[in-house]
């Protein structure tokens, strides 16, 4: 029994004296385990593969201690050596897959904001088409309204026109090359005096009644006599009896800019100067209506 | 004296009996083994290990063919290694097919993110 117990004793000692046995193999497959001790996403994400790694690399480095056969000592190494790259294999999966969770997300919010990109443009482009359309109803409302503006002053022009046709009726207006022209007959004058009798006042005021409602136009005040008299005489008188239709038009408010006087004379007669009556017609003052534009066709 | 040679025989016979039932019970695990390692090397192949690590999967395939063998020359202990290699080459070969299908998958959703953002970035000038 003791020299039982003293080989025992003589087996235990020898094992723990043995000098540790390595291969190249084991060598390589114990650099490999530090390098995946020291991979931080091995500790964060293959820890159950690195704790089987552990247990393989235990069994070859008790081999090595235990000075076991180098095929041996290799047959563990490698399939601890295999066991470590499977650790490293799967952390780059963990990671790689832990990529792919935070990407998804990524992508998500960026899709989400694409598409809020995209209403957004959609909004403003309708926002822009809106504005576009108002301004369309805009111009429209504006066309009419300006077509609603020149009827209405054409209306209004024809109103006067037909306003203005009935006055001058009213005043013996004859259409002639020069225009409206009304005519002052002699009897509308005292006899040889360059003054207006009250008919003829009131001529002046359906004249200066006209010319008020018709702002724009304006009157050329024409003096003629019949050739009685001297040319001199009938020249004063043509002049002196146009300038009385003048002062009478601005004693009733026309504006002087809006009259011009002239005396003729005995020139351009409208009959023979051989009756009395016809003497009568050549004794006138003609009242030249000028256009809308204030304008007149000269003689 | 007798009892002392009487130990010595029963722990020689002992340990006989264990040998031997080592020996003969050694065609058990064998077989275990090998049946395992063809489960790895066809999950491996599943993964697609022969694409993603042909090293791996050729190894595995080759040492099962070995592992065949042995079994079949009745050398348990051989076939029970290689069986046990092969399995350890088809669970990295099925390691490094998934782990590179992932960053695959990882990369293109990387692209996905980048032509995104471009997109954004061209928006909002």
């Amino acid at each position: 029994m003791k020299r039982l117990a003293l080989l025992t004793l003589a087996v235990a000692l020898c094992a723990c004296g043995t000098v540790p046995r390595t291969t190249d193999l084991l060598d390589q497959t114990r650099t490999d385990y530090r390098a995946a001790q020291n991979n931080p996403s091995v500790a964060q994400y293959a820890t159950v593969e690195m704790t089987q790694a552990g247990h393989a690399m235990d069994l070859a480095n008790a081999a090595s201690d235990h000075a076991e056969s180098a095929d041996r000592i290799d047959k563990l190494a490698y399939l601890a050596k295999q066991q470590i790259a499977v650790t490293q294999e799967a952390a780059k999966q963990k990671s790689a897959e832990a990529l792919i969770a935070s990407s998804v997300k990524e992508r998500d919010r960026m899709r989400l904001a694409q598409r809020t990109n995209e209403a957004d443009t959609a909004k403003s482009d309708t926002a822009q088409a809106n504005l576009v359309a108002r301004a369309a109803v805009d111009e429209a409302a504006l066309a009419q309204h300006r077509t609603d503006e020149a009827l209405r002053a054409n209306r209004e022009a024809q109103a006067r026109s037909a306003q203005l046709e009935a006055q001058l009726a009213d005043l013996s207006a004859k259409q002639t090359a020069r225009g409206l022209v009304i005519t002052l007959g002699d009897v509308l004058f005292a006899v040889d005096v360059a003054r207006l009798n009250s008919a003829g006042m009131q001529t002046a005021q359906k004249l200066a009644d006209v010319l008020q409602q018709n702002p724009k136009r304006s009157v050329s005040i024409e003096g003629y006599t019949d050739s009685t008299g001297t040319a001199e005489h009938n020249q004063e008188l043509s002049e002196r009896r146009a300038g009385a239709v003048r002062g009478a038009l601005q004693g009733m408010g026309v504006a002087d800019s809006r009259v011009s006087a002239r005396g003729y004379g005995q020139s351009n007669p409208v009959a023979s100067n051989d009756t009395s009556q016809n003497r009568q017609l050549n004794r006138r003052v003609e009242i030249v209506l000028s256009d809308e534009g204030g304008k007149f066709t000269q003689r | 004296m007798t009892s002392d040679s009487g130990i010595r025989w029963a722990a020689l016979l002992a340990f006989s009996a264990l040998w031997a039932a080592g020996c003969t019970s050694m065609k058990t695990p064998a077989t275990a083994s090998v049946a395992v390692s063809a489960a790895a090397v066809d999950s491996a192949a599943g993964a697609g290990g022969a694409e993603y690590a042909p090293g791996e999967m050729n190894s595995a395939r080759d040492k099962m063919a070995l592992a065949n063998k042995a079994m079949a020359a009745k050398d348990y202990r051989l076939a029970n290694d290689l069986a046990v290699q092969a399995q350890a080459d088809a669970t990295l070969a099925q390691s490094k097919a998934n782990s590179a299908k992932a960053k695959t998958a990882a990369d293109a959703l990387q692209d996905d993110i980048r032509i995104l953002r471009e997109e954004l970035d061209r928006a909002r000038k």
